[in-house]
């Protein structure tokens, strides 16, 4: 080993030129890695984007059409009655969402926090559906709140005889179905969430509490849930943004019917860009929305990774 | 010759100069050892020696060789790391060797020079275990290996101790020693703790804010101190640094210094540096007084110094069990006095302080710097 | 308070307990409601589900339905059932998930250990492809596709799930070597290891966790795609979820349920697989990919 140690001395001087062809090389290797993913985020996102942008101020139908025609699709998405029921049914379906999901998996998540025996069983049970794809949620409930034979008639059959559930087929209700899959696919993930916040709360400051003489519930509302507040916020944002991406779940449940009353804006853009040969108004819906969602998780992401920073 | 020469060297991050013409140089064989507090740039140069780090000007050379553009690996340096930085994923034994692999040394001299450095750490039982395994004293002697086994021109030691609890750190800092007797090794040291900085250089750099302070051995830093950054870094429990006024008392230069009583100074006579100290007649200057210098009259040494006593009112004793430290109140601080630990100081009461004067060291009230 | 007492638990007297076991036991039946019916209707005769409680524990367990969805379901004129739609699903998901993960890797160790100048932007970019509606990127996809010659092909919908799955493998990964020490680059850096040999030898081999974590996410998202599915694939390169619901909503014949259901379940049952065996990671993977760093 000495005689090699030496040889290797011996050599490093004349090494040194071959060195720095070694060294340049190593020194733009990462980026040369790196390179051909960010390529291909570069225009597969990001050109994408502008090509959608583009198609959504040009004369496309049924094939994309490079003619400008200004604002022309927009004004004409906007007229659609269709993308309006979208739009007002993306609203009803965001608040209930994420409402019902944030109230169930805070409470689940409270009330798991209470040294239950059987804590690890019962969380693993709340949070199977998000394993699911929605398209196998979708096609579950649909079969369990089928007017005919799902839950009305088992309810009929358990005594319950004026027990009625039509709302699958109820237009003024569909909305409210999909809420219901929705909320029981997510809510166990919520819950999860708020158990790992609540399980990231010192400890100390709870028996500084209980030593000052709050009680249980005044613990929880005064010191454990303020301090969630960020898990709040992501739990929202999460929410919000499978909201606007929603289009398994109600194409498998609803299929955006009876007639277009559980249309969302997912829905509502693949169909009129794949079926109904409306690419150009298609495209301005992709772009709207794009916004709503990079209103929201531009400035949440920024605030993360400065924060991480700290 | 000099074996190690850190010439000029500069860093900038951007706008930031972290490290300002830095100046040194090391012989073969020299242990030498990067003291200062933390963010004062030690790490920073010890990664540019090792070429971790890019020099923004200036050039270091090892044995004549400039090591500009040099590859760390390429450099015949080893480093142990503070956090040891062994490969989870390896055992003992491959930790040891990778660095001989990646050199393509064939495997029968790699299984030979790991045993040969195991045998030398006494850590021939571990050589299997995976790092999760050991405790940190022997995450450590492992980590060291690691750099032995290379037998490198220089080795580079990145705070090694600082993660051992206070035995085991003085355990290992004496093995580190030896190590160097033994080998001869040339080692440049990181460390924040003065202690081992004087226990271990024969070369000390005290770093302060990107700038070699003072460059010497480790009597001269402890001696000499070219300004009060250095005399209250170095030293524990550190100098007294407090005011005076040099004044003239029946011709005799004196130092000047409040007490608790306000109409009864202390006038310490000055014995060392009076040629300079004479054009700072009737002005302020730190006096810098280490807590040794300062006795019970019992122990003062007289053979050698030249001892002044003065009654003073004690505020607080703190035993140590060898020594008691005696703290009063000189020029608006408070001072500690190293006394014996029987030697009857009370708070609360008078008694009887022997200052050595002729170890007194004054430094300039503006600058900071050493007045000599 | 006692020195057993707990930490943040609600006074616990035994009514107490009893209401909350009660409310947390009810909860769970209600979420594996829709499941047991799934189940227990695919294990039914037609006849039996238009007479009985959708409740109800079938009288007579048959597996017909099962080797019918399976085999010899309609789906439009095509009656081979869904094993084809299952196995395009397979050769989608493996390579996909492989190629996916494997860039990840690449691209989080190049951002966090051999950073450059505007690292941070980089990645930046990346993380907000995570989030994107993917109908964004539809029609011009669509097209690209056809270009290449891939329109209708399963390597199509590889090369979109590798695409967009690249944001967040590449976050996991980041995610995982920011906190591996800098230290052990540099001290492999010194001991001579270059960029490849430094991540097989030191970065892969303490990156188990998180490739497990990829690998799940990965695969769970992918063989639960259905909107490029849809858009990307038809007929016989159509992947198991779209073949799912084409067999549901086809319009001719009898419904018959217990076959759907049976579908349903053989499409659930890879990643409800997955997650039984290995659920702690999936909810990893969750949690990481909702709550950046």
């Amino acid at each position: 080993m000495q005689q090699n140690i030496a040889r290797d001395k011996a050599s490093t001087v004349s090494e040194s030129r071959n060195d720095k062809l070694i060294g340049y090389l190593q020194q733009h290797l990462p980026k040369l890695v790196l390179a051909p993913s960010f390529a291909v985020i570069l225009m597969f996102v990001y050109g994408f984007i502008l090509w959608t942008v583009y198609l959504s101020f040009s004369a496309s139908k049924m094939l994309p059409n490079y003619t400008w025609v200004g604002l022309e699709q927009w004004s004409r998405l906007w007229n659609t009655l269709t993308w309006q029921i979208s739009l007002q049914n993306l609203f009803i379906f965001s608040v209930l969402y994420i409402g019902l999901c944030i109230v169930i998996g805070l409470s689940l998540a409270i009330l798991l926090d209470q040294k239950i025996r059987l804590e690890g069983g019962l969380r693993t049970l709340y949070l199977y559906p998000m394993a699911l794809s929605f398209i196998v949620t979708g096609t579950a409930w649909k079969w369990f709140l089928n007017p005919g034979l799902g839950l009305e008639r088992t309810m009929h059959e358990w005594g319950f005889v004026d027990f009625k559930f039509d709302w699958l087929i109820n237009s003024d209700m569909a909305i409210y179905t999909v809420v219901i899959a929705g909320v029981w696919q997510a809510s166990g993930f919520i819950m999860a969430m708020f158990l790992a916040g609540l399980r990231g709360i010192d400890n100390e400051i709870l028996k500084a509490a209980q030593i000052d003489g709050a009680p249980a519930w005044k613990i929880y509302t005064r010191i454990i849930i303020p301090q969630l507040g960020p898990v709040f916020l992501s739990a929202f944002v999460v929410l919000l943004h499978l909201a606007i991406k929603s289009f398994d779940l109600v194409i498998a449940l609803t299929g955006g019917g009876p007639g277009n009353a559980t249309s969302l804006p997912a829905t509502f853009m693949y169909s009129y860009s794949f079926t109904r040969n409306q690419i150009g108004v298609g495209a301005s819906s992709a772009v709207f929305m794009l916004m709503i969602i990079a209103s929201i998780m531009v400035p949440y992401i920024y605030s993360e990774i400065k924060g991480g920073k700290k | 010759m000099s074996f190690l020469n850190i010439e000029n060297v500069n860093k900038h991050y951007f706008d930031v100069e972290v490290l300002k013409s830095i100046n040194i140089e090391i012989n073969k064989g020299d242990f030498l050892v990067l003291v200062g507090p933390s963010g004062c740039g030690k790490s920073t140069l010890l990664n540019m020696i090792a070429g971790l780090d890019e020099i923004s000007g200036g050039d270091i050379s090892i044995d004549g060789q400039s090591m500009a553009g040099v590859h760390p690996s390429k450099r015949d340096i080893a480093m142990v790391f503070q956090s040891y930085a062994l490969y989870p994923n390896m055992s003992v034994a491959k930790n040891i060797s990778f660095g001989l692999e990646m050199r393509k040394v064939p495997k029968v001299e790699r299984d030979k020079a790991v045993q040969k450095v195991a045998k030398m750490l006494q850590m021939e039982q571990l050589l299997d275990r995976k790092p999760s395994q050991l405790s940190g004293g022997q995450r450590q002697r492992v980590a060291m290996g690691r750099a032995l086994v290379r037998e490198p021109r220089v080795f580079l030691f990145d705070e090694p101790l600082s993660n051992l609890d206070a035995k085991l750190r003085v355990d290992m800092r004496t093995e580190i020693k030896q190590l160097h007797q033994r080998l001869g090794a040339t080692i440049v040291y990181v460390t924040h703790d003065q202690i081992e900085a004087m226990t271990l250089a024969t070369k000390i750099a005290v770093m302060n804010a990107g700038i070699v302070q003072q460059f010497g051995s480790p009597e001269e830093i402890y001696d000499n101190p070219v300004n009060t950054f250095v005399a209250g870094f170095m030293g524990s429990p550190s100098m007294n640094l407090i005011q005076a006024k040099v004044c003239k008392v029946e011709d005799k230069l004196c130092f000047e210094v409040a007490t608790a009583d306000q109409d009864r100074p202390l006038l310490l006579p000055i014995e060392r540096d009076q040629q300079a100290l004479v054009s700072y007649l009737n002005r302020n200057v730190t006096l810098g007084l280490r807590p040794e210098t300062i006795t019970d009259p019992g122990s003062a040494n007289r053979s050698e110094g030249q001892i002044h006593e003065a009654d003073l009112m004690v505020k607080v004793t703190e035993p140590t069990g060898a020594d008691m430290f005696v703290v009063t109140q000189l020029g608006g601080t408070e001072v500690v006095a190293r006394m014996r630990s029987r030697c009857g100081a009370l708070a609360g009461q008078s008694c009887r302080f022997a200052f050595d004067v002729s170890r007194n060291l004054a430094f300039d009230g503006d600058t900071g710097d050493r007045i000599q | 308070m006692s020195a057993s007492s707990q930490d943040n638990a609600l006074r616990s007297g035994i009514a107490w307990r009893v209401l909350i076991y009660s409310v947390l036991i009810v909860t769970a039946v209600i979420y594996l409601a829709p499941l047991f019916v799934m189940l227990v209707t695919s294990l039914k005769s037609l006849e039996e589900i238009r007479m009985g409680n959708m409740m109800a524990l079938p009288l007579q367990i048959t597996f017909e339905p099962w080797l019918k969805a399976w085999g010899s379901a309609c789906l439009g004129l095509d009656c081979n059932g869904i094993s084809g739609y299952f196995w395009n699903s397979l050769k989608i998901t493996v390579p996909a998930v492989a190629i996916g993960t494997l860039l990840g890797a690449f691209n989080g160790y190049v951002l966090t250990k051999w950073r450059f100048r505007g690292h941070q932007w980089v990645f930046g970019m990346m993380l907000f492809a995570c989030f994107i509606p993917f109908q964004i990127v539809l029609l011009p996809m669509s097209q690209v596709l056809g270009w290449l010659g891939l329109a209708n092909t399963t390597s199509g919908l590889v090369l979109v799930h590798v695409v967009y799955g690249l944001g967040f493998t590449t976050l996991f990964f980041r995610n995982f070597y920011e906190a591996f020490p800098d230290e052990l680059i540099r001290a492999s850096v010194m001991d001579g290891a270059g960029f490849f040999t430094i991540f097989g030898r030191i970065l892969l081999p303490n990156s188990g966790p998180i490739i497990v974590v990829t690998v799940i996410w990965q695969f769970t998202n992918i063989w639960n795609d259905f909107l490029f599915g849809a858009s990307f694939a038809s007929g016989d390169t159509a992947p198991i979820t779209v073949a799912l619901n084409n067999l549901v909503n086809s319009s001719t014949g009898v419904k018959e349920y217990n076959v759907h259901m049976a579908a349903a379940i053989t499409a659930a049952l890879p990643t409800l697989l997955v997650y039984v065996v290995a659920g702690r990671y999936f909810v990893r993977g969750l949690m990481a990919g909702s709550v950046k760093g």
